[in-house]
């Protein structure tokens, strides 16, 4: 059987230094039958997701408490965060739009329901998108992130369906911090506000968490790090989200701008800084390492992570699409076999160089952050100034771990807005702070002369090769050139 | 007497299925009030369900025309300082 061609990028396997190694597997610490289910989703699996996508479809609209990260207001194209939609969607609707994304971009495996209110708060309209869709398109994984509150008497309904993953966003397990972060809730039939709202949504919250894992659903824990307020507090709920039974806690900056006009934005408060953000992800993941490329998707993002193709599944657009599912089915499950088969020989590969790398005389060098330019499949692959993001890395002795993505804007749009380039230019270099080289396929003379002089080495020497790699190629380049010598201090502490 | 939606309405759908009496409906460009229908909650509770889930300050009206849920009283921002919040975003 001849197996389609999923990509135009050539398949280039093999080390192009003489070996390279990365830090554990992330996935080695989870039990079987939870790697099972995660090791493929390309939420969980940050090599899975550089080959499959997700989407969320818009279904739930009301919620049922206020979070001061949130304005119900918000709706903007050209926004990409949690909480914002352009076009709501009926359940009918949904699922019409699930089975034309499915079928035209095969390699989308998981469909979510995430807001832009809290699906369990619209119970109805959730429900029977997730009843159709795992009567009519049962090779889609369902999943569902919710506050929390109403989530003890949902939890008997998600076990029907083919749910496997509910998310909760928990943000504190102290009534005090709560009271500073959601003004109020709708309760039994009353708006409460302060000390005894948070204290409701935190008793909802630990008890539907302890009812899905008792009933065998994986829950995942996500939290919004607000410095001053739950940034302290948080590694006691990763330790008590853990201990029941949480496979995984996911730390996510606190995004607040004023134009959000949401209450934090408006009143000042900031977000975490790159170092803030990975140090406290550093003390909850534990062993850890599976959420670092989360990118707090709008409740309506279709594609890979990374990517937003919703524009080309508007009502308008799927209402004339005709899809046969059955067929799109038969096309998925070659498709899928096929990246399975790449992703397994990458994972035996990468695991192989592993065990070469720990085989080596160990390195008594310091860790260094780059930035990688990348469009999926695990090499690099994007010239500098089309990078919309840049991943960064961790090389160190012990390996290359992936720590972080980080937006930049693209300097080079080829149009009217080239007038603005150098101080876009600038942004971006900004946004690569801390990190002392960046490798991408290609990076223009201009970029690269500013680069230098903000202390980032450009690398454009190692397109097309696999990251990991790569990253630890330039690493050892870099303590061959005496660049690495071990500092008496924390290299970050000072950075 | 019966409350009143109006046009800062967001269409987030929360109101809907909390009112007891079935008098809130989907409509363009925004939610509206069956006045005939409503009964401001009498009877069936002591505060007006639409308003006490509605996230929007100012959407929903009382019968005397007044808003039930004032600026600031729900997302805590002071009413001054989000304009002058809005007011420096236009200026830019």
């Amino acid at each position: 059987m001849q197996l389609p061609v999923l990509n135009e990028a050539p398949t280039k396997s093999g080390c192009s230094a003489s070996s390279c190694g990365t830090t554990e597997n992330q996935m080695d610490v989870l039990p079987d039958s939870i790697r099972e289910k995660v090791q493929n989703h390309p939420c969980y699996s940050e090599d899975a997701h550089h080959y499959f996508a997700r989407m969320h479809v818009a279904v739930a609209p009301a919620c049922n408490i206020q979070c001061h990260y949130c304005n119900r207001k918000y709706d903007c194209a050209n926004e990409s965060r949690p909480g914002v939609v352009s076009e709501l969607l009926t359940p009918d609707q949904a699922v019409k739009k699930t089975m034309a994304v499915a079928a035209t971009i095969p390699q989308m495996t998981v469909l979510g329901i995430a807001g832009p209110g809290d699906p369990l708060a619209n119970p109805e309209r959730t429900f029977e998108t997730f009843r159709r869709l795992s009567e009519e398109a049962p090779d889609i994984k369902l999943c569902v992130s919710t506050n929390g509150l109403a989530l003890p008497d949902a939890v008997e309904e998600l076990s029907k369906h083919n749910i496997d993953h509910v998310t909760i966003t928990i943000n504190c397990v102290d009534p005090e911090i709560g009271a500073k972060i959601y003004p109020w809730i709708f309760w039994n039939n009353k708006r409460i506000k302060g000390k005894k709202a948070a204290k409701i949504l935190i008793d909802q919250q630990q008890k539907g968490l302890e009812m899905l894992i008792a009933k065998g659903i994986l829950v995942k824990v996500n939290s919004v790090m607000i410095p001053g307020i739950n940034d302290q507090h948080l590694a006691e709920v990763s330790r008590v989200v853990k201990s029941k039974g949480a496979f995984l806690h996911n730390v996510m900056p606190l995004i607040a701008e004023a134009e959000h006009g949401t209450f934090f934005g408006v009143m000042g408060q900031r977000g975490p800084t790159h170092d803030e953000l990975q140090d406290l992800q550093d003390a909850c993941s534990g062993d850890m390492n599976m959420m670092r490329h989360c990118r707090q998707c709008r409740a309506d993002a279709v594609g890979l992570l990374g990517e937003d193709r919703g524009d080309e599944f508007t009502i308008d657009k799927i209402e004339e699409m005709d899809i046969d599912y059955q067929a799109a089915m038969e096309k998925r499950k070659v498709i899928h076999q096929a990246i399975q088969a790449e992703m397994d020989s990458k994972r035996l590969e990468k695991s192989q160089k592993a065990e070469q790398f720990k085989a080596e005389p160990k390195l008594d060098t310091r860790p260094v952050l780059m930035a990688v330019a990348t469009a999926g499949q695990g090499l690099i692959n994007v010239h500098f100034g089309h990078a919309k993001e840049f991943l960064i890395y961790e090389a160190s002795p012990d390996g290359v771990r992936f720590i972080s993505h980080r937006k930049a804007d693209q300097y080079c749009g080829g149009d009217s807005t080239c007038g603005d380039g150098e101080s876009v230019l600038q942004l971006t270099i900004r946004a690569l702070a801390g990190c002392e080289a960046v490798l991408c396929s290609k990076v223009g003379y201009e970029p690269w002369e500013m680069l230098e002089n903000a202390g980032i080495m450009p690398n454009g020497e190692h397109a097309m090769e696999p990251i990991e790699e790569a990253v630890m190629a330039v690493y050892k380049e870099m303590a061959a050139a005496g660049k690495l010598a071990v500092l008496p201090e924390s290299v970050r502490a000072s950075a | 007497m019966a409350v009143k939606i109006i046009e800062s309405c967001v269409n987030c759908f929360a109101c809907e299925p909390v009112c007891p009496s079935k008098a809130i409906y989907e409509a363009k460009p925004h939610f509206k009030v069956n006045p005939n229908k409503c009964t401001e909650c009498e009877g069936d509770y002591p505060v007006f369900q639409c308003a006490s889930i509605c996230p929007i300050e100012g959407a929903i009206l009382n019968a005397l025309g007044e808003a039930i849920n004032p600026p600031g009283s729900l997302t805590g921002i002071p009413p001054e300082r989000m304009a002058a919040a809005m007011a420096e975003l236009q200026s830019h």
